[in-house]
């Protein structure tokens, strides 16, 4: 009986024997997608920060504490808890890169504050994330649900919940200052994060959906009562904090309803009907416009953008030098 | 469809809805026009500082400094009068709200708080007239009238600056050659500040530079090569943006064969080291004809160390043919060289154009073969189309010039090509264009960087360049690159031709000299007119006999006179043509870019000063949609045929970007890198790609991410 002590050797990874097609597909896409934050020349934004008011400048550092905040428990809890309960050892991987992709993000508010803001600024921001009662309770609700022990399909709601909804709130503050023509290198790199944190709510949702297929109709029902009760409580949450950020600046209508669309495509990812109806949930075209990363046309002597990936390498054979 | 509520809309919000479809899946066409009128209402005429007259206008603008007296003093009250009114009487209005929106930001003039607006757009046309036509009252009007009718529109830094008093220069675009020794390389950061200041793009050669480890006065393991040079460049355009109004661009040209060549493009991968990492310096490859060779046999390329080179044969590595002397240099045990597989450099350049877009690509020998002055060209520039050549200066101990050799300035404007067609007279447009752009040169002496200001004297070499191909194609239902597409450029292309060289041998006659070294020239030997006096280059199908209706284009025998009287006349400008990649300017002319095809029906633009705007495909309608195909959905082939059929009629070169869905492999890139060399095509310049939003993850109903 010795032998159950051991660890368990797992099953050495075949990429060429997939038990679900998505895990290649997610897994392509995010390895192409792979950036580091030092590819956006961040620093061409230091003019137009310096045209901010204080104001302006203490809610921007606030809402990318906050965000960093929700990557860093992405990376260091949310992403590993999901782990135990990957299906495929391909799942698995996936949720590796996941993982790794959130601690970058993380990096990046870091990489924003270095480049624009004084030590000073950037502690009194870190402080009051720490201490700010309405973010401590969105991230308390969300790790209750990661807790060891937990319902797998739990963690993954919310899990989709915080990829697909929590972040939105701060999100929409970049795309604001970009679409005024502010902070235009940052907005390039937030849309980077949103870029991957838009495939891995959407590949934790399907993961969700999967397994919610194989369950009961009672136990169904039963968790599906739970999605909307956490999205309540989240929402409630989420309403606070937007108050209490963006009332100042006069923005917090435009920011719940884009609460609102970024909800019901949460409950989209997994499988479910919408909450909010159309007329609460249109998005200032502004906002919804500027979530696209494609095709962007940017004038490429003073940013990156955001539409370049790592490419796939083949050789040229003899029959292409025909000539 | 546009309700009441949506007035309440501000114009940010009006614009962004050209990017999302309606109810029905129409494009907001009718939003983006509210957008620029709401633009008017509620930013422009509200901050715009009002005048009782012109006079009162006039007399404000040159008091409080803000307009160049010496501009106005050329030409009597009546006259200043008579083309404001006619310009006024045109009523002119944007079509679109970034045309306006990029027009106010950018380039109208402004108080100095920047706060109020003193110019309207045919303020600025009429400065711009004025200035270039130097007194010419006859001038004046044609140059007028020739850009607020939208036919022609100078580049940016011509028409942002022209009659202003406090002002950048009006040329676009320079090239500096670096040799290898420390003057040179000090002399050259020197410049690349100097003339970032001035608010123009700077490429440099770095070509001639001794590579990593090469050995410095016979110490081996010396040399730093190009990166660290590449590294001092790059802060130095970052430190001299924030002088100038202009954003500080440079790009940095290296020959496929110089032994830090993979270094070089390593520069912009995606995980390298912050200490060689190039972050907005562009790059540019010079890749000769061998290297294809060499790839053909899948044989590996010899790289050759530039100061070996420069010893053995007494000239800079750069002034080089390699294809011609490349085996002899192999054989030579005196050059020392490394190597790399051929195939494997060219699959490298398509990895790092994957992750960064870059390098720019030029085909060395195909440059130099078209080049019909005599000398090398070894570089081009930040937009990868002008191509000329240029000569090596020297350097005293104290940094002063023991010899002032030629570097390379132009000066940029292009056609809208669907205005010039419906102007019917394309050679009045493009004579008054090339009298335009000549006055620029004439106007220009750059006294900081000498060797510059010499180039530009002995030249006076411009770039007239072309845009809204793709928008004019479409308005008259013609697929671009289809055969009628691309025949009709090359008519097109060749009349342009005729008349620039027409115009300018005109001014070589007004002012009774040509450009320096025109007696070497193919003009001068007369080869150059060849092929348009041995062939017809006119319409052949109906369909493009039909885009050309009641437009005179000039027969063979037409060409014969204009030979004739080039040989005995000589030309004025030693380079005429270089179609320019046209960002800004195309916006506030409502044009497609260049000859390129769109990129997107609605095209999302985002630059520092005016963030991210919405832009739709000029002359697209919901009923013309078919014909407004994406960059994307034509396909590399048909764009190199386009552009191969106005190369062919270009002395200088063409801004080519290529587009791919991010799906594509380096294989992909590296077939049309093939293609388009082996069609004749000069330079390449962006490589650009598309990443489709996985499905189920993309935003509904938006108009630039749906296919």
């Amino acid at each position: 009986m010795k032998d159950m002590t051991h660890t368990p050797i797992p099953r050495a990874i075949n990429w060429n024997r997939l038990e679900d097609e998505k895990d290649l597909e997610v897994w392509n896409r995010l390895t192409v997608n792979f950036w580091l934050p030092e590819k956006v020349p961040l620093s061409n934004d230091i003019p137009s920060w310096a045209t901010l008011t204080d104001h302006e400048k203490q809610l921007t550092i606030r809402v990318f504490t906050g965000l960093t905040l929700l990557d860093t428990i992405q990376n260091s809890v949310g992403a590993p808890a999901l782990m135990p309960d990957a299906i495929t050892p391909h799942e698995e991987a996936v949720l590796t890169n996941i993982a790794f992709m959130e601690a970058v993000h993380a990096r990046s508010y870091s990489s924003i504050f270095s480049t624009l803001c004084s030590t000073k600024e950037i502690d009194e921001a870190f402080r009051w994330s720490e201490e700010n009662p309405l973010l401590r309770a969105k991230a308390q609700a969300i790790l209750d649900t990661y807790a060891p022990g937990n319902d797998p399909l739990k963690r993954k709601i919310a899990s989709v919940f915080l990829e697909s909804f929590l972040f939105y709130s701060g999100f929409y503050l970049p795309m604001y200052w970009s679409s005024r023509a502010k902070l235009t290198n940052t907005a390039d790199l937030i849309r980077l994060i949103i870029r991957d944190e838009a495939v891995h709510g959407y590949y934790i949702g399907y993961k969700f959906q999967r397994g919610y297929e194989k369950l009961t109709e009672l136990e169904q029902q039963k968790l599906k009562d739970y999605a909307f009760s956490l999205m309540f409580e989240l929402y409630g949450i989420e309403n606070k904090y937007t108050e209490e950020l963006y009332d100042e600046l006069g923005l917090t209508e435009d920011v719940k309803v884009f609460l609102h669309y970024n909800a019901n495509k949460a409950l989209q990812n997994l499988g479910f009907e919408a909450l909010f109806p159309p007329e609460v949930s249109e998005v200032n075209p502004t906002i919804l416009a500027a979530l696209s990363p494609d095709s962007e046309n940017h004038d490429f002597f003073s940013g990156s953008g955001s539409s370049y990936v790592i490419g796939k390498a083949v050789a040229t054979e003899d029959e292409d030098w025909d000539f | 469809m546009l309700d009441n509520d949506l007035i309440t809309l501000d114009y940010h919000a009006l614009n962004a809805m050209l990017n999302l479809y309606d109810g029905d899946g129409k494009i907001r066409f009718d939003a983006d026009r509210m957008a620029a009128r709401q633009y008017f209402l509620q930013h422009v005429n509200q901050n715009t500082v009002f005048f009782h007259s012109l006079d009162e206008k006039l007399g404000y603008l040159v008091e409080e400094g803000y307009y160049e007296e010496a501009v106005l003093d050329q030409y009597s009250k009546n006259f200043k009068r008579h083309i404001w009114g006619e310009a006024y009487a045109r009523k002119f209005r944007f079509p679109t709200f970034l045309g306006a929106f990029k027009y106010y930001t950018s380039y109208t003039l402004k108080t100095r708080d920047g706060q109020r607006f003193l110019e309207r757009y045919e303020d600025r046309v009429v400065m711009t007239a004025l200035a270039l036509a130097r007194g010419d009252e006859a001038l004046a009007m044609s140059f007028m009238d020739e850009i607020l009718s939208g036919r022609f529109q100078p580049a940016t830094p011509t028409f942002l600056n022209a009659g202003k008093a406090s002002r950048g220069e009006l040329i676009s675009c320079f090239l500096l050659r670096l040799e290898d020794n420390m003057e040179s390389i000090g002399r050259g950061i020197n410049s690349a500040l100097q003339l970032s200041k001035r608010g123009g793009g700077v490429a440099l050669l770095l070509t001639n530079i001794r590579e990593h480890g090469a050995p410095i006065k016979g110490i081996e393991n010396q040399s730093s090569g190009v990166i660290p040079v590449m590294k001092l460049l790059e802060d130095s355009f970052s430190y001299a943006n924030q002088l100038g109004a202009r954003q500080g661009a440079g790009a940095v040209y290296l020959s496929a064969h110089h032994p830090d060549i993979m270094r070089f493009l390593d520069t912009k991968r995606e995980n390298a080291d912050e200490k060689i990492r190039i972050k907005t310096l562009s790059l540019g490859v010079v890749i000769p004809d061998i290297t294809f060779e060499l790839a053909k046999r899948n044989a590996d390329m010899y790289l050759f160390s530039p100061h070996d080179v420069e010893c053995v044969y007494g000239v800079p590595f750069s002034e080089i043919s390699i294809t011609e002397k490349y085996e002899e240099m192999v054989d030579d045990k005196r050059i020392r060289k490394s190597k790399v597989n051929a195939r494997e450099f060219f699959q490298t350049i398509a990895e790092i154009q994957f992750e960064s877009g870059y390098p720019y690509v030029m085909f060395e020998d195909t440059v130099n073969r078209m080049n019909p002055i005599a000398g090398r060209i070894n570089m081009s520039n930040l937009c990868s189309e002008i191509l000329q050549v240029n000569e090596a200066s020297a350097f005293n101990d104290d940094l002063s010039y023991s010899h002032i050799g030629t570097d390379i300035s132009c000066n940029l404007g292009s056609l809208n090509i669907a205005k010039t067609i419906d102007g019917k007279d394309l050679g009045a447009t493009v004579g008054a264009a090339v009298r335009a752009l000549t006055a620029v040169s004439e106007m220009s002496a750059i006294d900081s960087v000498p060797s510059i200001r010499r180039g530009n004297d002995e030249s006076h070499a411009i770039g007239l360049g072309q845009m809204n191909l793709h928008g004019f194609l479409a308005r008259q239902h013609v697929h671009y690159g289809s055969p009628e597409g691309v025949e009709f450029t090359s008519v097109y292309f060749a009349a342009v031709a005729y008349h620039a060289l027409r115009t300018s041998c005109e001014l070589a006659q007004e002012r009774g000299q040509p450009f320096k070294g025109f007696e070497t020239s193919d003009y001068a030997s007369g080869s150059f007119f060849d092929k348009y006096i041995t062939r017809d280059w006119l319409p052949e199908s109906d369909t493009v006999a039909r885009l050309f209706d009641g437009i005179d284009l000039p027969t063979r025998a037409e060409w014969e006179v204009l030979k004739a009287d080039v040989m005995k006349h000589g030309l004025y400008n030693r380079n005429l043509q270089a179609v320019p990649p046209t960002g800004s300017i195309s916006y506030i002319n409502n044009s497609t870019s260049s000859i390129h095809p769109i990129v997107s029906k609605v095209e999302i633009r985002k630059e520092g000063k005016i963030g991210r705007v919405y832009y739709p495909a000029a002359f697209m309608d919901n009923n013309n949609l078919e014909y407004y195909r994406d960059a994307y959905e034509i396909g590399p082939e048909a764009l190199i045929d386009t552009y191969a059929a106005a190369t062919e009629h270009v002395d200088q070169g063409l801004s080519l970007t290529l587009f791919f869905p991010a799906e594509a492999t380096t294989r992909d890139i590296n077939r049309a890198q093939i293609y388009a060399w082996k069609k004749g095509i000069k330079t390449i310049y962006y490589v650009r790609l598309r990443q489709e939003a996985l499905e189920g993850t993309e935003v509904q109903g938006c108009v630039s991410c749906t296919l």
